[in-house]
């Protein structure tokens, strides 16, 4: 990339005059589930383990305090 | 396909049908959301800890006078100037938070329940039991009524962590918890790492 | 000749107007001031919480904390977000700003409004941190400086609703708004009802603070927070914008389903206001009842709309990458994607700090019974720096690197350093983030000069990790801290002294040309 510019700026993506039909290739039934973008799903179900893991071992800490209520 | 960014308009109608991985993943989320929900109202069926407390409004002043006829009744010594008392089991408890102190030093008993009332004399402060960390907001005209039983014998420390002013960090209180004999167990709150700190 | 009244973007097409441009910069420069003084705050309170170094006296520490979290909290991001609503109102939709006039009043009343509050913090009549409950008191000029701040940004949301509106009667464009257009303006939406709290209780605090009236202490809370809370959801709304705006930018990230991503935006605007009472949640005088469904219905469909955001943003980015050709594998689209590029990286590290680090911790305490072990100590800090800065922050910092050759004209000084801020800014953040949330599960109390106790009647000995923690901590955020000086020297030098850029610079946008541009321009471009 040029010095002082983003690649945004100097060279900005460009979609291939056939990007509909390519979309609609990613979007086909033999991907099945995990459609056009698997990538972002696997790190999707990443974050919800790590949000179960920590919500539940915070109860776990919240159960050793005093009794309060 | 309309395939379009965000800095783009949609071409045409832009209500359309999402592709199943997104319904899926939009489902699952909704399905975890409610998990999160019905956590709370489930522990305060079954869990120990709930913030509910018995709630009243108060004025200070009155609140003060309770505080002084409750040191009156049980004062059993003093500390650094703070008297300490030691109310039996299941009685009111009053503890007062003022610019800079908690007043009175508590003596309490392991696996004894109490209601304990927090308000502040001038401004808003924070009661933080250390090292359990068990924490709340102590306002001023409101009496927060809270059933503690303290799970571990030990010798603890309330610290202010609400500003309130330029003596906040100096703001420090003390509880003691004897085992349920009445015995003193540590004079220092490690102990209580030490102790029965179970469920 | 004067200056031709609008100007053709050749990245992105857009046709922008002189005043767009102009308030643009004036509101992103405020904004960058704002930083510096919040920045400087923040080494100088990070180097006190340090208690190896311990900087400042106790006085002073309450002091510049209280000027950190005004300054950064409500100058900085306010004025930057009301450069966003000038660009997603005017610059996306082709249209000149609704009453330029207007608008540049409003932006004067903003920075004296910051003027004044900043005077009464830097001389100790404010003395009373970023939330001033009552009754802790402060000058009356510190409470009618929020005041007009907050009156200058409301005028600018209501310009840019106004602004909406000329573009649609103009026929600027064509079809519906473009998907960062409506996320701002959702931003635009819960601004006024977060204003509105902040009118309810700033300006009866401040006849308070003139002896004339008397708040309740519990009730200032509640509406207070209905301000605090909500702004930031303002944050986040403008964050997410952003990210489809980078998205976009930096890769062509593809929209999946506008439906979904609206429908979230929409359920921030619905679900967020009640929410606040998750700083209710171990507050007398309010039922477990009221806490929960306040915290729960109302907040966890806030939860729902980010998760779902969550999901759509970043694939997104990994369709428009697989559409450009990179789509071998599960992550080539990761790998490959342009990771040299400031706004690029700053997107990724936003999404993911926001997400793991602030999102999940945010959500756990603000579950009823969970606050009573987080309330108050270092995680609610060590939260909210994960969520609002290295989350919304370090989006806006990315968005700069294009702001600044695609409205100010330049080009990027110190290109080399511009690569690596981001990562030296993020990474400071997440270490500092965690660091701190870790000690706040020992009790480490928030707002405290001296957790050494010297002055306390009674010793607290907190466990020795502590002191790791800590240091831990002060490493991280002077290395954010870096990277945060070395964004305003970017900035700055860029804006003022930067090499300016050719017109016909750069190639053509995303699409070559997008279909909102095909009619004739309704203005003679000049």
């Amino acid at each position: 990339m040029r010095s002082g510019l983003p690649q945004g700026v100097s060279t900005p993506p460009r979609h291939s005059p056939s990007v509909d039909e390519d979309n609609e290739r990613l979007h086909s039934r033999e991907r099945g589930l995990w459609g056009s973008t698997p990538g972002t799903l696997v790190l999707a179900f990443v974050f919800l383990l790590a949000f179960m893991l920590y919500y539940f071992v915070n109860w776990k800490l919240l159960s050793f305090v005093w009794k309060v209520g | 396909m309309d395939t379009h960014t965000g800095i783009e308009s949609p071409r045409g109608i832009w209500w359309k049908r999402a592709h199943p991985s997104e319904r899926m993943w939009v489902g699952i989320a909704f399905g975890w959301c409610m998990v999160l929900f019905a956590m709370m109202p489930l522990w305060h069926l079954k869990g120990g800890q709930n913030p509910a407390g018995i709630r009243h409004r108060t004025d200070p002043k009155a609140y003060l006078q309770r505080v002084q006829e409750f040191i009156a009744t049980y004062q059993v010594g003093e500390d650094h100037g703070i008297p300490v008392v030691s109310p039996p089991p299941g009685s009111d408890v009053y503890l007062l938070g003022l610019s800079w102190q908690w007043r009175p030093v508590l003596k309490l008993r392991q696996g004894a329940e109490y209601v304990l009332h927090l308000s502040s004399l001038d401004v808003n402060h924070g009661f933080s039991l250390f090292p359990i960390n068990v924490n709340f907001q102590v306002v001023p005209g409101y009496d927060y009524g809270l059933r503690v039983t303290p799970t571990a014998a030990g010798d603890f420390r309330i610290v202010c962590n609400e500003f309130c002013g330029i003596g906040h960090h100096t703001m420090v209180g003390r509880v003691i918890v004897t085992d349920s004999t009445g015995q003193e167990v540590a004079s220092t709150a490690r102990a209580v790492l030490r102790g029965e700190a179970g469920p | 000749m004067t200056a031709p009244e609008f100007r053709t973007c050749p990245v992105t097409g857009r046709r922008i107007h002189r005043d767009a441009d102009a308030l643009i910069r004036a509101n992103a420069v405020a904004a960058t001031v704002a930083l510096l003084v919040g920045g400087i705050a923040a080494v100088l309170v990070l180097l006190t919480r340090w208690q190896a170094v311990h900087l400042l006296p106790a006085e002073w520490f309450y002091r510049i904390l209280t000027v950190h979290g005004m300054s950064m909290l409500i100058f900085f991001i306010l004025f930057f977000e009301m450069a966003i609503l000038y660009f997603a109102g005017a610059v996306l939709l082709n249209s000149r700003v609704a009453t330029p006039r207007l608008a540049w009043g409003a932006f004067w009343l903003m920075v004296v409004g910051a003027l004044m509050v900043e005077w009464t913090m830097w001389t100790g009549r404010a003395d009373v941190l970023f939330t001033s409950y009552v009754p802790l008191r402060a000058h009356p000029a510190f409470y009618l400086g929020v005041i007009l701040f907050a009156v200058g940004a409301l005028v600018v949301t209501g310009i840019f609703f106004g602004t909406l509106v000329v573009a649609r009667r103009e026929r600027t464009y064509t079809g519906s708004v473009p998907l960062v257009t409506y996320g701002a303006a959702t931003a635009a939406i819960i601004a006024v009802v977060t204003l509105g709290h902040g009118a309810g209780i700033y300006i009866p605090t401040f006849l308070w603070s003139l002896g004339l009236m008397k708040v309740d202490p519990e009730v200032y809370r509640m509406v207070w927070w209905g301000l605090g809370h909500a702004s930031q959801q303002i944050n986040v709304a403008a964050m997410v914008s952003v990210w489809y705006l980078l998205g976009a930018l930096t890769v062509g990230a593809v929209v999946l389903n506008e439906k979904i991503s609206r429908s979230a935006f929409v359920l921030y605007v619905l679900f967020i206001n009640l929410a606040s009472a998750h700083h209710l949640l171990v507050d007398p005088g309010l039922s477990p009842a009221w806490k929960i469904v306040n915290t729960s219905y109302f907040m966890y469909m806030a939860v729902l709309a980010s998760m779902i955001h969550g999901f759509t943003v970043p694939a997104g980015i990994e369709l428009g990458q697989r559409l450009r050709g990179f789509g071998t594998g599960m992550f080539e689209w990761l790998r490959k994607a342009p990771w040299g590029d400031p706004g690029f990286s700053s997107l990724i590290f936003s999404i993911v700090v926001f997400g793991f680090v602030g999102g999940i911790t945010g959500v756990t305490f603000g579950t009823e019974q969970i606050n009573i072990i987080a309330h108050n100590t270092l995680r609610i800090p060590g939260h909210f720096h994960a969520t609002v800065v290295s989350g919304t922050a370090m989006a806006f910092m990315g968005l700069t690197y294009y702001v600044i050759p695609l409205i100010f004209r330049k080009r990027v000084a110190f290109w080399p350093l511009a690569r690596i801020q981001p990562y030296l800014f993020a990474g400071g953040m997440l270490v500092f983030s965690i660091a701190m949330t870790f000690a706040g599960t020992f009790g480490v109390p928030r707002r405290h000069w001296d957790i050494s106790f010297a002055q306390a009647p009674f010793d607290v000995q907190f466990s020795p990790a502590v002191d790791v923690l800590i240091g831990t901590m002060a490493v991280g955020g002077l290395v954010a801290a870096v990277g945060g000086g070395i964004y305003i020297l970017i900035t700055v030098w860029s804006v003022f002294f930067g090499e300016p850029i050719e017109a016909r610079e750069g190639a053509n946008a995303v699409r070559p040309t997008p279909g909102g541009l095909d009619a004739p321009a309704p203005f003679p471009v000049r």
